[in-house]
């Protein structure tokens, strides 16, 4: 497996977030983590790229700042849940962030070099640029303007493009398809498609289970910070009460 | 009299952007506002004083070793006064002015209130266009715009610069970029209390040392900011010359002008405060967390 979780809890201020969580995603997969608003889904991603580690150790004594991060992480066969989230990044381990956050006041393109900051090859630079225009190529022709006056849609694959700049090899995305129209969710979810068909992996949190349930191997349904079933998509629509009650389908 | 407003407002602007741009240099990435910037300032005056004076050295080699002391002078108060307090603002706002007292203090102990000087660096002067210039405030006006355009460069072309301006954006997604925040920080600190001792190493041969001396730059890099915006680079950069020519006119051209530089500086920024807060370039800044 590429990345296990094992018994992963995350407690903000006595508020139990995460409650002994374990998941698996395998090379090459596309793994979907889906449930209601509030669930924890993106916690489970701060958790796992170092993120919930970085703002207990920033918080720490402030109000708020009462963060306990408990249980194991494994990437690629090694234990990153004491690491920081910048070194987590070295090992391929990326996280594209909830609400896209692309650099506002940079261009698209520093945008793209501030990915490919651990890259100091010059060449391989130019090389992960020219893949992310083949994949987007709307950024290409955007490389100059400031990425704050980018559309929703076209901020996503700038966060996306980003997050492929520095050798990916589990790409985690947050709700990519939020507040974007119907058309270019399509187009985003095509993208990823086509990311996991480069040999990335993808974890994938998304509200839009319809059409993550297409696209997925596998999936984990969360609910009040507790997996509380796994499968396919169809496994998942088929028992009545998880489409009634969590999906709302 | 226009000349002197000309040179003296190009000198006045370039010492105040070199000090403003570092002040929200730092308090765009790491959110502290450095009440004791301009007390660094003077530290590195003082600092070529003593390397000067009671050391004999050069000139020129009083001010480089003196910018290099001030840097490792603000990075060790950071780390001990700062970095434990940073998340809590107001705390980290009076530990700032504190540290400044202490810094006043302890040159007060160690020189006395006198006023001490430098000689200048080069001495003389030209004539272009009928205008006496001294050869010092070219020198001064040539380190400055020297040191702006380095910073420029620095932050702007460079890897170190890339991983300070996206901490200032976002620190949490620079985590996610790989870059180590709290490094950009202490690179970030370094520039910027490296514009401050710049500042004060070109200053301290133009005017008096004394222990009060970073009272009046700080006024003044207050009324910048705010009118440049709070946290933007550009917006300090401009304002600074705006401010700059505004006291070479006030003290040139008005009489007994030169008591009046700091309340006219100070109304500029109520006025903008009252009319537009957010100040010529104002940065929204992003929720973080």
């Amino acid at each position: 497996m590429l990345l296990t979780v094992s018994n992963l809890t995350v407690i903000y201020d006595r508020a139990l977030i995460i409650n002994d969580l374990s998941m698996e995603v395998g090379m090459g997969e596309l793994v979907g983590l889906v449930g209601p608003n509030g669930a924890g889904k993106s916690t489970v991603l701060r958790a796992i790229t170092g993120l919930v580690g970085w703002e207990k150790e920033v918080l720490r004594g402030t109000v708020g700042g009462d963060i306990s991060l408990k249980g194991k992480v494994v990437f690629d066969g090694e234990r990153i849940d004491d690491k920081p989230a910048h070194e987590i990044v070295k090992k391929g381990l990326i996280h594209c962030p909830e609400r896209r956050r692309p650099f506002r006041e940079m261009t698209v393109l520093e945008n793209l070099r501030a990915g490919a900051y651990l890259v100091k090859d010059k060449a391989e630079i130019q090389n992960n640029l020219d893949n992310v225009y083949k994949l987007f190529p709307i950024l290409h022709s955007r490389a100059g303007q400031v990425s704050g006056a980018l559309s929703g849609g076209e901020q996503q694959m700038l966060a996306i493009g980003r997050s492929l700049m520095f050798r990916p090899r589990l790409l985690c995305i947050d709700e990519p398809s939020t507040g974007l129209a119907p058309i270019m969710r399509s187009e985003v979810f095509k993208k990823i498609q086509e990311i996991r068909e480069l040999g990335i992996s993808v974890l994938l949190v998304e509200q839009d289970v319809s059409t993550v349930f297409k696209m997925t191997c596998r999936n984990y349904l969360l609910s009040s910070g507790k997996i509380i079933a796994e499968g396919s998509g169809t496994d998942l629509l088929q028992d009545e009460v998880i489409r009634k009650t969590y999906l709302g389908l | 009299m226009i000349q002197e407003i000309v040179i003296n407002g190009l000198i006045n602007g370039s010492i105040y952007a070199l000090l403003a741009i570092g002040f929200s240099l730092i308090f765009g990435v790491a959110r502290v506002v450095n009440i004791a910037h301009t007390a660094l300032y003077m530290a590195a005056s003082y600092f070529i004083y003593l390397g000067f004076d009671y050391l004999g050295m050069s000139s020129l080699l009083a001010a480089l070793i003196s910018i290099l002391l001030t840097v490792a002078l603000g990075l060790v108060c950071y780390q001990l006064f700062i970095k434990p307090i940073r998340e809590h603002e107001s705390a980290v706002l009076i530990a700032t002015i504190a540290l400044a007292m202490v810094i006043q203090e302890i040159f007060l102990l160690a020189f006395g209130g006198n006023y001490l000087g430098v000689p200048p660096l080069a001495t003389g002067y030209f004539m272009l266009a009928g205008v006496k210039i001294a050869n010092q405030h070219l020198l001064v006006l040539g380190a400055a715009f020297l040191a702006l355009i380095g910073t420029w460069f620095l932050l702007m072309k460079t890897r170190i610069g890339l991983g300070i301006r996206c901490t200032a954006q976002d620190r949490e997604v620079a985590n996610l970029m790989g870059i180590n925040v709290n490094r950009e920080i202490m690179a970030a600190l370094g520039i910027s209390v490296g514009m401050a001792a710049v500042a004060g190493a070109i200053v301290a041969p133009l005017s008096v040392i004394d222990p009060h001396m970073w009272l009046h730059p700080l006024t003044m890099m207050l009324a910048i900011v705010v009118l440049g915006g709070l946290g933007s680079i550009k917006g300090s950069f401009i304002s600074s010359y705006i401010l700059g020519f505004t006291e070479a006119v006030v003290v040139f051209a008005l009489p007994m002008g030169a008591f009046l530089k700091g309340p006219i500086a100070l109304s500029i920024m109520i006025l903008v405060l009252l009319i537009r807060p957010e100040g010529l370039f104002g940065v929204s800044f992003e929720e973080e967390r």
